[in-house]
């Protein structure tokens, strides 16, 4: 038996020795993400947008003299375990040239830790929102296409007290999400402005009832609620029994509130004095085409960070391209192709940008998720509205700053 | 594919590869020797790996430390904390027997992610700690994971050398006794439950040296890695299918699992483009497949429990535990 099982896994990497010949001329970039794992049901969908826009590269010319683009999918889990598994062997097995992903912050830092900066290639995650990743020390290789829960946090206090909100209480989920937002949150908003938080309390999620929380959430005579949470979630049952129960007359949500479920669940009617804060594509035409392409494909556009993935996809083959296929100058070239500079590009624009790369032109990026100019740390700063509930769903209040 | 590439893939599973036959050998010692049923090898992985990261890392705000002292002081620091920890938890659980002690130590093991999570003062809460120093991680890419396997295989084989020792002399004889006929044990006059909260602690100790070794390499460490999946389970099947009670089983195990677990990977992705994704799942359902071939045909794992007598003569007055 012992000679059967040995033959088995002989076997199995014999197979696999051989079919890992890979085909020449190709480029491949990784596209690393939580396939299994705890974010298993939005993994597939931000795959799919990474690899329409390696689609359109490919039907429009391709990288280089016609060379195909080819995203490699590789499971992280979720986890760095299963991250800097899956990033070793994108960089050294399918020698890509760089990384979309991995989808989540442990697995971004430790894939960037041990994996991608030691190698010099490029990393850039479309959901990694931990502040952790702006302090890494990357060489200038590591970067996002989704803005830091700091810059969400921190424009959603300044609004706040522009509005004339005062004395607020706040209630934050208890992972990286609702922690990262609800301290940006605090520092600026008390640190900074001024303002007074009467309490500050995480919980955590799925449970019936919240009453006792909200009760004590309630004891410093605070008229607003700030709910960092999933308005699909567990935040809806904190908003609900807070208006069943009046412990606040007004309520704040971030982005994670701007979910239908609210208003399917409690009425418009109850809901005239809850805003949230959501990032909103400053140019609304490359969100539209993003929308448009990717229902071409048969994806969902309200996935989340669907366009996200597409643009970190698309800018990573725009600096392939305008490295000349050079590992080591892409991440130089991903500043380069979307810094504010030089003659637009909108998503599936791949000829037009193609050209002018060939002619020496600057080209500059604008995503379906925002602009990504990127700062020195990689990181792009969110573009922000207030939403309130109107009769058609969620209606911008104003632009957050 | 480069050659340079594969290396560098080889020195990396060979890295894995060692940190987890630390994990299993400290499984073994718990579950081979003295017969725990510890499911809660993540806990004691994620006291260990913050542990060495508080110790080593730079000063930071908001947290304690870091004390910014050198890494040999934080793996030290990781077994007594992993040690320290698993004391009082093994003072209440181990009266339980075997199933028991297995749903006791799962909930310790999540009470103790879910402190990690919530105490930002301790341990950065669920943004985890990076900016972990990696030992001669100033080097190039393959350089440096030459020399990071050059110190785990190290403290590898120390650790075997030092586990096989205790396994051979007359502790490791009366832990098997204690596990195989409890009351016999006790009749001669051993002390069980001493004896279990030994086990219990050094098995702890190791499984926190392994999981600092793995926040070192990482260069950081964050709530999403104490994942039961990758840190508790894997950790099962290695010792499991290796052979419960062998410390080359054990080693074996660990490399024969990591090697399937990521290989896996490029076997499946050759399947066609449109099913990449789904292709994944097909790597948990190969290591499911294989534990319950192995437990079907070859309960005693690759590397069965050595049995000594024929081996070693006992002198008398040896015995003397």
């Amino acid at each position: 038996m012992k000679t059967k099982l040995f033959a088995l896994a002989a076997g199995m990497m014999a197979a696999t020795a051989l079919a890992s010949v890979p085909a020449q001329a190709d480029v491949k970039i990784g596209l690393i993400g939580g396939v299994s794992g705890p974010i298993a049901a939005m993994a597939p969908a931000m795959i799919d947008a990474a690899q329409l826009a390696v689609q359109q590269v490919n039907e429009q010319g391709g990288i280089g003299d016609g060379e195909k683009l080819v995203g490699v999918v590789g499971d992280s889990a979720c986890n760095p375990q299963g991250g800097t598994d899956a990033a070793t062997k994108a960089v050294n097995i399918e020698g890509v040239v760089g990384l979309v992903g991995p989808h989540c912050s442990g697995a971004v830092l430790a894939a960037a830790g041990s994996v991608t900066i030691p190698a010099g290639i490029t990393l850039i995650t479309p959901s990694g929102t931990s502040p952790e990743i702006s302090g890494l020390e990357d060489k200038g290789t590591v970067f996002r296409t989704v803005p830091s829960d700091d810059f969400q946090g921190r424009a959603l206090a300044r609004t706040m007290k522009e509005m004339g909100y005062g004395k607020v209480a706040v209630a934050y989920l208890n992972n990286d999400y609702g922690t990262g937002l609800a301290n940006a949150f605090k520092a600026e908003y008390v640190d900074e402005l001024g303002g007074d938080i009467t309490q500050f309390a995480a919980h955590e999620e799925g449970k019936a009832s919240y009453r006792s929380n909200l009760a004590e959430l309630a004891k410093g005579g605070a008229d607003t609620l700030v709910i960092f949470d999933y308005g699909d979630g567990t935040g809806l049952t904190i908003l609900r029994q807070a208006l069943e129960n009046g412990f606040f007359d007004k309520f704040v949500g971030g982005d994670g509130m701007k979910s239908d479920a609210v208003i399917n669940e409690l009425g418009a009617e109850n809901l005239s004095n809850f805003v949230s804060s959501s990032p909103v594509g400053e140019q609304s035409e490359s969100l539209d085409k993003f929308n448009e392409a990717f229902k071409g494909v048969g994806g969902d556009p309200d996935a989340i960070f669907a366009n996200t993935s597409y643009d970190a996809a698309f800018l990573l083959a725009l600096a392939v391209e305008k490295a000349g296929g050079k590992k080591e100058d892409v991440a130089a070239a991903v500043t380069e192709v979307s810094n504010g500079e030089g003659e637009a590009i909108l998503p599936g624009e791949w000829k037009k940008a193609k050209e002018l790369i060939a002619a020496g032109k600057a080209i500059d990026y604008k995503g379906a998720a925002g602009e990504h100019n990127f700062d020195a740390k990689g990181d792009v700063p969110g573009t922000y509205a207030l939403f309130e509930v109107g009769s058609n769903g969620f209606e911008v209040v104003t632009e957050m700053q | 594919m480069e050659f340079a590439g594969l290396v560098n893939y080889a020195l990396f599973m060979a890295i894995f590869i060692c940190i987890y036959a630390l994990l299993a050998l400290g499984l073994n010692i718990q579950w081979g020797f003295a017969g725990l049923f510890n499911a809660g090898i993540a806990g004691f992985f994620a006291v260990g790996a913050y542990t060495s990261a508080i110790i080593s890392t730079a000063p930071a705000d908001g947290r304690i430390g870091g004390f910014d002292l050198h890494f040999v002081i934080g793996w030290i620091g990781a077994m007594l904390a992993a040690g320290l920890v698993a004391w009082p938890i093994g003072k209440i659980c181990l009266r339980f027997r075997s199933d028991y002690l297995a749903i006791a130590t799962i909930g310790i093991a999540e009470i103790i992610r879910l402190v990690i999570k919530s105490e930002p003062v301790l341990t950065n809460g669920a943004r985890g700690i990076s900016g972990i120093p990696r030992p001669a991680g100033d080097m190039g890419y393959m350089e440096s994971q030459i020399a990071y396997l050059i110190i785990v295989l190290a403290v590898l084989i120390v650790a075997y050398v030092l586990v096989e020792r205790q396994f051979n002399a007359p502790w490791g004889r009366m832990m098997r006794a204690i596990r195989d006929d409890e009351d016999a044990a006790r009749a001669m006059g051993k002390n069980v439950e001493f004896r279990r909260l030994e086990a219990f602690i050094f098995g702890a100790a190791l499984m926190g040296l392994g999981g600092a070794m793995f926040a070192h390499f990482n260069r950081s460490i964050t709530p999403e890695a104490i994942d039961p999946m990758v840190a508790t389970f894997l950790i099962w099947i290695m010792l499991i299918l290796g052979g419960s009670g062998n410390n080359r089983g054990a080693i074996l195990g660990a490399a024969v699992v990591w090697i399937i677990w990521s290989v896996s990977e490029i076997a499946t992705d050759r399947l066609p483009h449109e099913y990449a994704v789904q292709a994944k799942y097909l790597r948990l359902f190969l290591i499911g497949l294989m534990l319950q071939l192995v437990l079907r045909f070859r309960p005693e794992g690759l590397l069965p429990e050595p049995l000594r007598g024929d081996q070693r003569s006992t002198k008398s007055g040896a015995d003397r535990h």
